[in-house]
């Protein structure tokens, strides 16, 4: 596959648990420190905005079977991810209890559906993630 | 006062407790199963979360899920309603170990009350009148003694029973070794354990309960009894009013002293229900309640105090503000339960949606529901949809006002206990008001036989 280079990957990933670390929301990041193209990274992890991919094949819903505070797992998954293996996306705290979140199969983040801090209920969808 | 509060109920109590919280100034977090998405209750409250799919199990009984959803909304208290985790000592514990109020009495004083062989021994402690009764009765001329001072009939019981499985009613002495030794062999037979005791059968008693209100500051009060009389074969409540009809004076006292007294002795605070059985001139404690009821509106309606406020209010610390001079009842109040339920069929309980909903209002008539048009029942929780109540001057006022709120109500798509509970107003028994718990059950085997024979 001619996925984007895994340089731009970890990029976008240190952009987005920035924006997670610093509980921002607007996609508008500047850092000095930061080349414009970092800034510029069109797969901005502004949760909750979703990047549509091509046609999907199958969506997939993953929901919250739990009550309490969403949070993300690092390394932060960012929208337009690819997924191959499985892993902890994010996790629901209940009373202390980390409850995981798991992207269950391959698959591509297609939206983040909730904000790092949210609350969220007992069938809340948390991500949608695309299966080709 | 409390900021904000989790109403952990569903239902027409939920709604209720909903709107008390919004007099009160304080916010509401409602929570839901996903069969109830659409409820009355998750729309007026100010925040709603699910906490599981439909049956209760998993939702409305998921401590972890109801805790979490307080705590994550930042909640200062918790009211549980009536039925479900009200009366749970544990989910008040662990409510309490998250810095969250239950509202409701300390845990402890709903663990002993919530046991009936505890509750029973500490009221005798309080000098209260329980049922009289034996222990376990090891001998057949153990059990010719206890019968002789507890006085025929008796109902010989088994300790591990259930079902009706060695139990035996004994009326006359000399029927009763016979059925000791055939209520000891079923028992042994059914539960491979033989131990019977003996308690004092009350026939055809009175349901009479009292309501009261304690502060945390050792105010204590009665809102005078109920009548509750009026009791479907599952011994559930369809009909319940306020003073109970033909009760002596003296009885009537008696019993409101005694739940003052046992509430004192055993530091109980909140709102609760004593519940006595009557039988003659002559009152027994049955069992406490530790939360509110789904009857309170009655009292509520002659003693003009709001019942779930003064929960909320008490739970937060706040004094009641005045004593038992200071209430004084008025008037009398009714309640009739409309149920989705079809009374022909036991009171089979229906679900589905229902549709033409039409609830009556004006003078002295109160209805509380969470029904409205289009609204769906969902299969897994209680029957009950709306709790219509009647306010008169006098008894007759109240029921004649019943009787034309119940005409007013309208609730198609399912069956309900509407026109039953109008037949019963109707009954000679309930105009005289000389029914007791054996009316209701006789009243529906009549209705069935007068329909069969009308073919």
């Amino acid at each position: 596959m001619s996925s984007p280079s895994d340089g731009i990957a970890a990029r976008v990933r240190a952009l987005a648990e920035f924006l997670v670390e610093n509980d921002l929301q607007s996609v508008s990041i500047e850092r000095s420190d930061e080349s414009f193209e970092v800034a510029r990274v069109p797969a901005a992890p502004a949760v909750p905005i979703a990047v549509v991919g091509p046609a999907a094949v199958r969506v997939d819903q993953i929901v919250a079977d739990r009550v309490g505070i969403f949070h993300l797992t690092r390394p932060v998954p960012f929208a337009g991810e690819v997924l191959d293996g499985d892993r902890e996306l994010a996790y629901v705290e209940q009373l202390g209890i980390r409850n995981p979140i798991r992207n269950r199969g391959a698959g591509r983040v297609t939206a983040i559906l909730q904000r790092d801090g949210d609350v969220v209920d007992y069938g809340r969808a948390l991500f949608e993630i695309e299966r080709s | 006062m409390f900021h904000k509060v989790l109403i952990a109920n569903r239902g027409e109590i939920a709604v209720r407790v909903n709107r008390a919280c919004h007099g009160l100034g304080v916010q509401t977090v409602a929570i839901y199963s996903q069969a109830d998405k659409d409820a009355m209750h998750v729309s007026e409250a100010d925040e709603a979360y699910c906490v599981g799919p439909g049956p209760a199990a998993r939702s409305y009984l998921d401590v972890a899920n109801i805790v979490s959803t307080a705590l994550a909304t930042r909640c200062e208290a918790v009211h549980p309603g009536y039925g479900f985790l009200a009366e749970n000592a544990r989910f008040a514990e662990i409510c309490g170990d998250h810095g969250l109020v239950f509202i409701g009495p300390r845990p402890p004083v709903i663990g002993a009350m919530g046991d009936k062989a505890t509750a029973k021994r500490i009221m005798k402690e309080a000098g209260v009148a329980t049922t009289p009764g034996s222990d376990i009765l090891e001998s057949v001329q153990k059990a010719r003694d206890a019968a002789k001072r507890i006085g025929y009939p008796v109902l010989l019981k088994a300790t591990a029973g259930g079902g009706g499985k060695g139990m035996r009613v004994v009326e006359r002495p000399e029927d009763l070794d016979r059925a000791f030794a055939s209520a000891t062999a079923e028992a042994e037979a059914s539960f491979k354990d033989g131990r019977i005791y003996m308690e004092k059968l009350l026939i055809h008693p009175r349901h009479v309960e009292v309501q009261v209100l304690a502060d945390e500051h050792g105010t204590v009060v009665h809102l005078g009894e109920r009548d509750c009389s009026i009791q479907k074969p599952s011994h559930q409540k369809l009909i319940e009013e306020t003073p109970a009809p033909n009760l002596a004076t003296k009885l009537r006292s008696a019993l409101h002293d005694m739940a003052v007294k046992a509430c004192k002795s055993v530091g109980y605070t909140n709102a609760g229900t004593l519940e006595f059985l009557v039988a003659g001139d002559r009152a027994y404690f049955m069992e406490m309640n530790t939360r509110i009821q789904v009857e309170h509106p009655v009292t509520e309606m002659v003693y003009g105090i709001d019942i779930v406020k003064e929960q909320i209010r008490i739970a937060s610390g706040e004094r009641l503000g005045y004593t038992q001079r200071d209430v004084q009842p008025r008037g009398h109040a009714i309640e009739c339960r409309i149920n989705a339920e079809d009374p022909q069929n036991n009171f089979a309980p229906g679900a589905g949606a229902v549709t033409g909903v039409a609830f009556p209002d004006g003078p002295g008539v109160r209805v509380d529901t969470h029904v409205y048009d289009g609204a769906s029942v969902p299969p897994y929780y209680d029957s009950l949809l709306a709790k219509v109540v009647a306010f008169g001057d006098t008894r007759s006022a109240a029921i004649e006002r019943m009787e034309g709120a119940l005409r007013q109500t309208v609730i198609e798509g399912v069956r309900t206990t509407t026109a039953e509970c109008l037949e019963i107003l109707q009954t000679r028994e309930f105009r005289d008001g000389t029914y007791d718990v054996g009316f209701l059950p006789a009243f529906m085997t009549g209705a069935a036989a007068a329909s069969q024979a009308h073919g």
